[in-house]
């Protein structure tokens, strides 16, 4: 009798675990034609079943919005590094993506080694930093462990050069975080914000803070921080004045769609629950527009700058934490 | 006529430079004073034959391309730094870091650390990990399981330049000189911090 109610028990908590997924997983996103698709994932590398299980609702989102690629915010490899860890933390979670053809961009976190960028699947080419083109998309990937002038020089030049529509930047560290472990980094923001101002990046992504955190629009520029692929901090999320919207409660990963000049994004838990949504509009940016700001112009300085790099957010967020 | 182009010329060049300059002064390195110019030259060229002996020794180990089996990586890493160990097997603390190199960068990380950029930098540097104590000597593998701390940007533009396959990097209080493909402690200024 108690071996019965046991697997009572056992296949309540079963159908309960698979049920949750099913009732939770709703797409936001448009699915336009010819749009670019991706899904963000950051601090994912600890080899833990958490990690598996986000990686398995990743795969459950692939059947109805399927993405091209991921971009991995860092910390791939959490921990030792020998041949069977990047199996363990990267190949098996990730296998029914990888098999699918679906390829994976990488950054350097804190807890990577720099010979990671000679892993074909990390797709780094050798390079600490570099960058590539996804349709009208192009992404700047840099190496904030070792921000040095070398790096801001090749950024500044790669950036000058781009001609896209969207310039997305990703790297570990965040300039703007209101995770209390972490937080901003100052002394890099100093360095990049007035970079990424100049020559119009819209979107910014970055992981260390294991938490989701969408910030409000800085000088005009999105900032995300995904760090809750597979680490957690439960409830290490200070919402400040900064936060537009934020999870700490579970495990996270984004899903975009890039749509012409539209943006859209949505945040899903472990559990499949979608904690954040929105999409950010792209103004095309004129030659007039690139002037610089002057004391005196009318309208904020933030809104001028905005202005200048193209960007909105058109849509009052629906985050949920 | 031609005189007053030349003044508007000049005026405008001169304007340019009032404007521009300092939105770029923020991330260009910082020129050196002679005295540090001196200082640094025997650092820079032990860099250099530091890096000519590297490249020397990969030419004995197959070339490392990007593949997608990690334990080509991982070899290739360890046969590098074994080929550099037992090439330096004599090596010690201060051969790269000359005296005069070693006095100087503690007196620039004093002054960054001291200064109004001081509280960022250290900030930086806190931000990813306390400060634990492991200590390195040459030649020892660069630890891969504690989280590697951020080299402050500000303090990297007053250091002299290294090539890609040597990088500063702080453990604990140490400035270490890390090779970047061996994972290697090349060389290192111990309680470099203040």
């Amino acid at each position: 009798m108690p071996t019965m109610r046991c697997s009572v028990i056992v296949t309540c908590v079963a159908l309960a675990a698979l049920s949750l997924p099913l009732r939770a997983q709703e797409l936001t996103l448009p699915l336009k034609t010819g749009s670019v698709r991706f899904a963000v994932i950051g601090d994912m590398g600890d080899g833990t079943k958490q990690q598996y299980t986000v990686a398995g609702q990743m795969v459950a989102y692939h059947s109805k919005f399927p993405f091209d690629f991921v971009i991995m915010l860092g910390d791939n490899l959490i921990g030792r590094k020998n041949p069977a860890d990047y199996e363990k933390k990267f190949e098996l979670p990730y296998k029914a993506l990888l098999d699918a053809g679906v390829k994976f961009y990488a950054t350097l976190g804190n807890h990577d080694v720099s010979n990671e960028r000679f892993y074909k699947l990390f797709n780094m080419n050798g390079q600490q930093y570099y960058t590539y083109k996804k349709g009208n998309v192009r992404f700047f990937v840099l190496d904030s462990n070792y921000m040095n002038p070398q790096q801001i020089e090749w950024l500044e030049k790669e950036l000058q050069n781009s001609g896209s529509d969207w310039k997305i930047c990703y790297f570990h560290h965040p300039l703007y975080s209101s995770g209390a472990y972490h937080g901003s980094s100052v002394e890099l923001r100093l360095l990049l914000e007035p970079l990424f101002i100049k020559y119009g990046v819209q979107v910014v992504f970055s992981g260390h803070d294991h938490v989701y955190e969408r910030v409000k629009p800085q000088k005009g520029i999105h900032y995300f921080t995904e760090g809750s692929s597979g680490e957690l901090r439960k409830g290490n999320l200070r919402k400040t004045d900064l936060t537009a919207a934020g999870y700490d409660q579970d495990r996270t990963f984004m899903l975009v769609e890039i749509a012409g000049d539209e943006f859209y994004f949505q945040t899903i838990s472990r559990t499949g629950l979608t904690v954040d949504s929105g999409m950010i509009q792209r103004t095309p940016k004129t030659a007039a527009s690139l002037l610089p700001v002057r004391r005196g112009h009318s309208g904020s300085p933030e809104r001028t700058v905005a202005k200048a790099i193209g960007v909105e957010l058109t849509r009052a967020p629906t985050a949920a934490r | 006529m031609k005189r007053r182009i030349r003044v508007t010329h000049h005026l405008l060049w001169l304007s340019l430079l009032v404007f521009v300059a300092p939105g770029f002064a923020g991330h260009k390195r910082q020129p050196q004073d002679s005295e540090a110019v001196r200082d640094f030259k025997p650092f820079i060229e032990r860099v250099q034959a530091y890096v000519k002996m590297q490249k020397s020794l990969e030419t004995s180990l197959p070339t490392l391309k990007p593949t997608k089996d990690p334990a080509q990586i991982v070899e290739y890493q360890q046969a590098l730094a074994r080929k550099i160990a037992d090439a330096r097997r004599g090596a010690h603390q201060g051969d790269i870091f000359t005296h005069e190199a070693t006095e100087r960068i503690r007196k620039i990380i004093r002054k960054t650390f001291a200064g109004p950029e001081g509280r960022r930098a250290r900030k930086t540097m806190q931000q990813d990990t306390p400060f634990k104590v492991v200590t390195l000597h040459v030649n020892d593998a660069f630890p891969e399981n504690i989280p590697l701390t951020t080299t402050p940007p500000t303090l990297m533009l007053k250091l002299p330049e290294l090539p890609p396959e040597l990088a500063y990097r702080f453990v604990g209080r140490d400035l270490v000189l890390k090779d970047t493909k061996a994972e290697l402690v090349v060389d290192l200024i111990p309680n470099a911090l203040p």
